[in-house]
């Protein structure tokens, strides 16, 4: 493929694929919503247990609430990627190319699957609250 | 003096052609003006001679110096680890003292984790980084060279301590209450002199993410970046939550060291298990630091063996983006004995066992795209294929260790140091190794030998297995880590004998390996340019050896330029790409877009110096004097440290150019000037304050810490900070954060008079709300208890940030009055500005964690 071929007119991409600065923090959007959620589970613990603000099978059913919340957030960010992947209609699995729709495609690939991460990674986490009773 | 309102300057765009037709490409450039071209390129970039040559600071020399210094210290540590082993071979042996072991396994653990693994990951990033990305050098080169005299200064201090009997010896962690009592500078050494060297570390990493963001090669989309620049970005920005809570740590450790602050001493209210939180949030991260770049060798190296693209991209980067933030979710799985409750530990345990995930998925992409080559099996692979053997054998155990009851068992026994050995060589000795074979000949423009290179792999491999597998069972039939000796009977002796034979099987190949390396070469034929037939721009390398780093800086449009575009190479060397030229003798980089890395820019890069070198002394000592409780000169060390750094800023950073705009190549015109977020400094400040603000935000994660924790904080009817004199420096900052602003916008405007009035009465108001702040907390005595002592720590934090805040108001000034500064040369008080926004919030914060907040717990 020649280089004229890699290359389709700037302006017409650049209507369609805008050069979405902000998408790599929309990459970590999903793994920073796992965090807040692994920090809010490990403080809402150490209040109940250390600090006895309340009891901690309230805490329990809190974060049981929070899981289903970040779950959802995840779930949202994986479904908007989904569609910025639009692997069902391309089936574009790999995207190899110096064009704007690779790129955008690319970077709703990798946020799709880094959500699906994030979403293991917060259901690995909240398993304890499942599984585990007290502060022992 | 011109004081009048002039209207706002006009600021240049990229004029002309971008993307570069396929006929401009064709066109060929005269053979005489290639000459020319190339003649002005080679003495604007010609590296100092003689003695000179150590005031170099291109990131081909730095990243060599660098390197080789990381590569010492490791042989250095490596020594360190053969006197233990000695000493245990045999039971009872009485080779060395208790205390001088302890120094031993302190040093090793310190010197390998903070001299070696991750300095090599910032030097080999320096020296390869711009290489992939087809640039000609770092952004700043003056701050790789800052740092990387930071860390010879700093690793020579810390490592040197242990010749005159005067090491740390509390081990790598530096728990409390054993390093805070112990006697002896040992714990100071180890704080001041690590500390120095994590700032070198931050200052790395705000080199390689905005190398990686701004200074790729036009047309090199996030989407074709090589794997490896993935890497150092998620790397980088790591460091950048990672670090932070150490140096945070260390603040609070040197407090109670040097004024007895009792920050972990729980007779006073404080709590020994903070440092442990504080140095895990840092410590298992790090591990990972060291892990993934090392890997990024490998997703390198595997392609080429494989002759063909990686598979599964985009997973690599799902990869790399997951396990940079998982594994900050695993910190507390150091901490599962101290107590904590079982949920708490059931979370790090659920998240140590998710992070396997993103960490294989990698594995698999490499394995994958192994079976879907044609494989040429290349030296560097063989270290690959023992690295991939070594490090699934450690993540083995580690999904072990992370199980809370089986870590009970074999917490702070040689099963963990099986483990711990396993993963590092694995993941980072073995990949590292890997990738000095595979990239020598683009550093050295030689070739290693094939047959020592085999020798020196069997020989570390077969020896690092005799000496780490025993250790499992050691471990398990009971051996503590740390022990200096042990008694005949346990049944330790054959495993421990074996560990030590194996120890020096492993120095044995390392004697190889440096052979190989240091033997002279002389007599080599000229090797070929892509000896590997790899398929990434850094191969576009010169051989012989150019320091222009390369000739013209290419068009790229995949993520295998070499194999996709067989005309790229010839055109590179004529010189028909961007930059072919250098007219004015400068050193020049093209800076581009973040995510389609769109020409935006040309950015003078700048050029030998001794200034870095001074600042780097002083800073040094700055740190090293209060180690011996030398604090005069001390303080007065540091002074020039800041002297020093502002000379360099203030004549080299941000000068308004000769021309507003120059020709790029290919038609292309572009700024010399940019200011704000499309320049390369304010990423620079960007990414600083956000190291800043983690470090910040680990002191107030201590305040709340402190209240969970313990029941009298702030102990009942204690003393609290004059809320008055609180509300009052709040105001203070406050108002030093709006004139600055206002100065900014002014200047712009070109209302220069206006803005320099706004500047002025900057520094007054927050020197108004220093004094504020240090006659609220004056009271307070911080010896006494925690309470005092946190708030105090905070005030200290914030006056010292304060004082920056107007030592950069002032430097803004003078440039107004002096030229540098002005409404269309802006750069400095977009910068500044940008630190004040940062700076602003944490002094909120802090004022409110001082008065309103402390009053309501």
């Amino acid at each position: 493929m020649t280089e004229q071929e890699y290359q389709p007119h700037a302006e017409e991409e650049r209507r369609e694929f805008a050069a979405e600065s902000e998408s790599l923090w929309r990459l970590t959007l999903a793994p920073v919503t796992w965090a807040l959620h692994l920090v809010l589970c490990y403080a809402t613990v150490s209040l109940a247990c250390a600090r006895q603000l309340f009891p901690v099978d309230t805490a329990r059913i809190w974060l049981i609430g929070a899981t289903v919340l970040a779950l959802a957030l995840i779930g949202w960010q994986g479904w908007r990627a989904l569609q910025q992947w639009n692997v069902r209609n391309t089936g574009a699995l790999s995207h190899p190319e110096g064009k704007a729709e690779d790129r955008h495609q690319f970077l709703g690939h990798a946020t799709f699957l880094i959500a699906l991460i994030s979403a293991i990674g917060t259901v690995f986490t909240s398993l304890p609250l499942l599984l585990l009773e007290g502060c022992r | 003096m011109i004081l009048r309102r002039t209207t706002p300057p006009r600021r240049p765009e990229p004029q002309g052609t971008y993307p570069p037709t396929e006929a401009m490409l064709d066109e060929p450039v005269p053979e005489d003006l290639r000459k020319a071209q190339a003649g002005r390129l080679r003495a604007a970039w010609k590296a100092p001679e003689g003695w000179r040559y150590w005031s170099a600071v291109n990131n081909t020399e730095i990243g060599k110096w660098y390197s080789l210094t990381a590569f010492f210290f490791m042989l250095c540590a490596g020594v360190l680890a053969l006197i233990i082993r000695l000493q245990l071979a045999v039971p009872e042996s009485g080779l060395v003292s208790s205390d001088r072991f302890s120094q031993l396994f302190s040093m090793h653990g310190s010197a390998m984790m903070f001299l070696f693994a991750v300095p090599m990951f910032e030097a080999i990033s320096i020296l390869m980084l711009p290489g992939f990305l087809g640039s000609r050098d770092m952004p700043f080169p003056r701050l790789s060279a800052f740092g990387y005299w930071c860390f010879l200064i700093g690793g020579v201090f810390v490592l040197g301590s242990v010749l005159f009997d005067a090491a740390p010896r509390a081990g790598w962690f530096m728990y409390p209450p054993l390093a805070t009592e112990d006697e002896g500078p040992g714990s100071d050494i180890w704080l001041l002199g690590l500390s120095f060297i994590e700032i070198a570390s931050i200052a790395a990493a705000v080199e390689l993410i905005v190398g990686v963001l701004k200074c790729r090669a036009p047309g090199m989309r996030v989407n074709l970046m090589p794997l490896y620049a993935w890497y150092v970005l998620v790397v980088g920005g790591m460091i950048l939550f990672a670090f932070p809570p150490l140096i945070a740590g260390d603040f609070l450790f040197e407090l109670e060291r040097s004024f007895d602050w009792p920050f972990f001493d729980p007779e006073r209210g404080g709590d020994p298990m903070l440092w442990q939180h504080l140095f895990w949030i840092f410590g298992h991260p790090e591990v990972y630091i060291i892990f993934l770049p090392s890997i990024a060798i490998a997703a390198m190296i595997v392609p080429t063996v494989a002759q063909r693209p990686i598979v599964g991209y985009s997973w690599i980067v799902l990869s790399a983006v997951g396990t940079g933030f998982l594994s900050f979710g695993l910190w507390v799985h150091h901490m599962y004995t101290t107590g904590l409750p079982g949920l708490s530990l059931g979370f790090f345990s659920a998240a140590s066992e998710a992070v396997v995930i993103p960490t294989g998925v990698q594995l698999f992409a490499f394995l994958a795209t192994l079976v879907a080559g044609r494989i040429r099996m290349i030296l560097p692979m063989l270290w690959i294929a023992g690295a991939l053997a070594i490090f699934t054998m450690g993540g083995l155990t580690g999904i072990m260790l992370a199980l809370a009851p089986f870590d009970f068992q074999v917490h702070d026994t040689y099963f963990v140091v099986a483990h711990l050995h396993y993963t590092l060589f694995g993941g980072m000795v073995f990949p590292v190794i890997a990738g000095v074979y595979y990239f020598y000949p683009f550093i050295a423009k030689k070739m290693l030998s094939e047959r020592l290179g085999r020798w020196a792999f069997w020989l570390i491999f077969t020896g690092f297995n005799v000496t780490f597998l025993p250790m499992h069972y050691t471990g398990l039939i009971g051996m503590p880590r740390r022990v200096f000796t042990y008694r005949e009977g346990l049944g330790w002796e054959i495993p421990n004998l074996i560990s030590s034979v194996g120890a020096f099987v492993i120095a044995a190949g390392f004697v190889v390996f440096v052979w190989d390396l240091i033997r002279p070469k002389g007599d080599q034929p000229r090797i070929s340019r892509n000896p590997w037939k790899a398929g990434t721009l850094e191969w576009a390398h010169d051989v012989p050896e150019e320091s222009w780093g390369i000739r013209s800086i290419p068009h790229v449009t995949t993520r295998y330029p070499l194999w996709d575009d067989p005309k790229l190479l010839d055109r590179v060397d004529a010189g028909r790409f961007y930059l072919p030229d250098a007219q004015e003798g400068h050193r020049e980089t093209l800076v581009t877009s973040v995510i389609d890395a769109e020409p935006i820019l040309i950015q003078r890069v700048n050029t030998p110096t001794w200034i870095t070198h001074l600042a780097a002394i002083f800073t040094g000592g700055a740190f090293i004097f209060p180690t011996f409780h030398l604090y005069t000169p001390g303080i007065v060390s540091g002074l020039l440290a800041v002297a020093s750094i502002i000379w360099w800023l203030w004549t080299s950073t941000a000068r308004p150019p000769e021309a507003d705009s120059k020709d790029a190549g290919l038609g292309l015109r572009l700024p010399t000037y940019v200011s704000g977020p499309d320049s390369t400094g304010w990423w620079a400040v960007w990414i600083t304050m956000l190291g800043d603000a983690t470090a910040f935000a680990s002191i107030v994660f201590g305040y709340f810490f402190y209240w969970t924790a313990q029941p009298d904080f702030p102990p009942p009817g204690a003393r609290h900070a004059g809320a008055g004199a609180v509300a009052l420096a709040c105001a203070g900052f406050v108002a030093g954060w709006v004139f600055t602003v206002a100065a900014r916008r002014l200047n712009r405007a070109g209302r220069i008079g206006a803005a320099r009035g706004a500047l002025a009465l900057a520094p007054l108001s927050t020197a108004g709300g220093i004094a504020a702040l240090i006659v609220a907390v004056l009271p307070l005595e911080p010896a006494t208890h925690v309470y005092p002592a946190l708030i105090w720590a905070l005030a200290v934090w914030i006056a010292v940030h304060a004082a920056v805040g107007i030592v950069m108001q002032l430097y803004c000034l003078a440039g107004s009055f002096l030229g540098k500064l002005t409404p269309r040369y802006d750069a400095d008080i977009w910068n500044v500005s940008l630190f004040w926004h940062f700076f602003v919030l944490s002094a909120l914060v802090a004022c409110a964690l001082v008065g309103p907040v402390a009053r309501l717990l």
